[in-house]
């Protein structure tokens, strides 16, 4: 968590008197990296909430923190259903607020912190970013990358050398039409599966991948449009005759 | 290398420069395809025919692909949120269909008017259909630029939206529901198209976003799921027959799934008017580039009588305007990709 979203967390509490819950939310619990990346989170989870409960310590605010995974609209549904005293939200860095807020009953702010506004501050505290769980994740991740990128270039290059060594033979077989035509269909499949897997790892592990800011706007964009009309309520009243 | 069977077939001895061709040609025509859903195949036919490959095991061997191409970048795409399965599987089925009455018509005129009428038809399509909607979709693009804000959906299919005739289908990703009599004859034309100029896409990604009401970004990553059923289909026609040169395959596959990659990434940093104006601008430059071929079937058919020297000149440069129209789009879309990373890159550096 961003060090500056928990100093406004903290100084907005303390000035409005109220409760902090942090909320840590796994928003991949299921990724399958041999429960890496949950490891990961774990522990970057506990670091920054050791950092927040002294933030809150300093003003003598009450703070809780909590675990959860899901994706992040729901969760945040779930919480403000279940915990009915929120009242507003504050977003960490990194996560969609339209995101958030097409799900959150209670209104969403996101804080913004630049580097710029940092040396404005008369005293110098310019911390870095709590980042020390996000970086190495994504180091993990591009050594992961690298990792599978070997084991598909590997299998492609295999695929690739068993076809052409064996031209003759390869030509006389998946030339012959019928049901021979299984043939060609079949290597081009698993072509497909190892050099898809192999040339997507490669662009990863070269650091090009898709957007984190516009690629879930589909997705988003599906999921606020489709939240109910709310209707009128014509359920019959109990009326009080004075 | 000299087997005797591939000399009885006539499948050609592969060099260096074949390979090389081959995979550039792939890997541009990979990250068109990844980008705009379809595109790319256009050149390789003439591409492969150029480097001597009979033109039915070219076909053929394009085909073949064709389909893994467009499954890898249906998958990624997939990852994104973009793609709906339903809208291509059941698009993919009538665009099937749609192929084998595209070429019960080919073989027709094939009958009536010979080789040369009936390239004269494939040119003569190929150009209405690229000029047509080629600069419906560059205007689009250009008025979606220039708007402010999200660009409301298209007139015509509101409209057709809201027409009630069995059977609706309800589409999640696209966030749409249609009418299926609509579905389908956009499906039908994008399955004729791909029977006659080997790219569907054309009709397919425009029908879907002007006719059915998709966005740009939905169109063209479910055109890459209409491809992928299409191009099986045909791929196991073509294969029962025994035309398709895998080396072939593998080698331009070898590049194409670099270039459907990277496509498909780059669609998630573009705007939405982005993949219309990379579609447009290709269209538009195939369109001019097959025009220039059209004297030559005209010159068979004695309409017209230009020098042998002029028609082979004007044959070269249609198929060097076709690689240009690719070179153009492939170079928009890698222009923005990295541009927008770096803009990202600069922010999350700076917040």
């Amino acid at each position: 968590m961003a060090e500056s979203v928990m100093d406004y967390a903290v100084n907005v509490a303390d000035r409005l008197k109220y409760k902090i819950l942090a909320a840590h939310i796994n928003t991949l619990p299921f990724y399958h990296d041999g429960g890496k990346r949950s490891a990961l989170f774990a522990s970057a989870m506990q670091e920054s909430a050791l950092l927040f409960r002294e933030k809150a310590k300093t003003k003598a605010l009450d703070i809780e923190h909590i675990g959860d995974a899901g994706k992040i609209g729901k969760v945040v549904k779930r919480l403000c259903h279940s915990n009915k005293r929120i009242e507003f939200i504050v977003i960490d860095q990194g996560i969609r607020r339209e995101e958030v807020a097409s799900q959150s009953p209670v209104p969403v702010f996101s804080v913004n912190y630049t580097e710029a506004k940092a040396g404005q501050q008369l005293t110098t505290t310019h911390h870095k970013p709590a980042s020390k769980g996000v970086s190495i994740m994504s180091t993990t991740s591009r050594k992961r990358h690298a990792k599978s990128c070997l084991v598909f270039g590997g299998l492609t290059a295999g695929i690739y050398a068993a076809i052409f060594a064996n031209q003759d033979i390869v030509m006389t077989y998946f030339t012959k039409g019928g049901l021979y035509a299984l043939l060609p269909v079949a290597t081009v499949f698993a072509v497909s599966y190892a050099h898809g897997n192999f040339t997507s790892s490669f662009w990863s592990a070269l650091g090009i991948e898709g957007s984190k800011t516009t690629g879930k706007q589909a997705e988003v964009r599906k999921e606020a449009e489709e939240r109910p009309e709310i209707r009128k309520d014509v359920r019959p009243r109990a009326e009080l005759n004075v | 290398m000299h087997g005797p069977v591939a000399e009885i077939l006539q499948f050609i001895d592969l060099t260096a420069y074949s390979i090389t061709f081959l995979f550039v040609l792939g890997f541009i025509g990979g990250l068109v395809s990844g980008f705009i859903g379809s595109g790319g195949a256009f050149v390789l036919t003439p591409g492969m025919m150029s480097l001597g490959v009979p033109g039915t095991v070219a076909v053929a061997s394009n085909m073949c692909h064709k389909f893994p191409k467009a499954l890898v970048g249906a998958i990624k795409r997939f990852k994104y949120g973009q793609v709906d399965i339903k809208l291509g599987v059941i698009m993919g089925i009538f665009a099937e269909v749609g192929v084998q009455v595209g070429i019960t018509v080919q073989r027709y005129i094939l009958e009536k008017f010979g080789q040369a009428g009936s390239n004269l038809y494939v040119s003569f399509i190929f150009v209405m259909v690229l000029v047509i909607v080629g600069s419906y979709v560059m205007r689009d693009a250009i008025k979606t630029k220039n708007a402010i804000g999200d660009a409301p959906s298209p007139a015509l299919a509101k409209r057709l939206q809201k027409i009630e005739l069995w059977p609706m289908l309800t589409f999640k990703t696209a966030n749409l529901r249609i009418s299926m009599w609509f579905l389908v004859p956009v499906a039908l034309a994008t399955g004729m198209l791909a029977a006659t100029i080997a790219v569907g896409g054309f009709i397919g990604v425009p029908g879907l976003m002007y006719i059915i009401g998709a966005t740009s970004i939905v169109a063209s990553a479910t055109e890459l799921v209409i491809a992928f059923v299409m191009g099986l289909g045909g791929t196991l026609i073509w294969a029962y027959y025994g035309t398709v040169d895998i080396r072939l395959v593998m080698i331009i596959l070898a590049g194409s799934l670099f270039g459907v990659q990277l496509g498909a990434i780059g669609t998630t940093y573009v705007k939405e008017y982005m993949i219309k104006y990379v579609m447009a601008t290709i269209m538009l430059i195939v369109a001019v580039s097959r025009f220039f071929a059209i004297p030559k079937y005209l010159n068979e058919l004695h309409v017209t009588s230009f020098t042998d020297g002029s028609v082979s000149f004007m044959t070269q440069l249609s198929f060097g305007i076709m690689c240009f129209a690719l070179l153009t789009g492939a170079s928009i879309i890698l222009f923005n990709l990295f541009k927008a990373r770096g803009l990202e890159n600069a922010l999350a550096t700076r917040g």
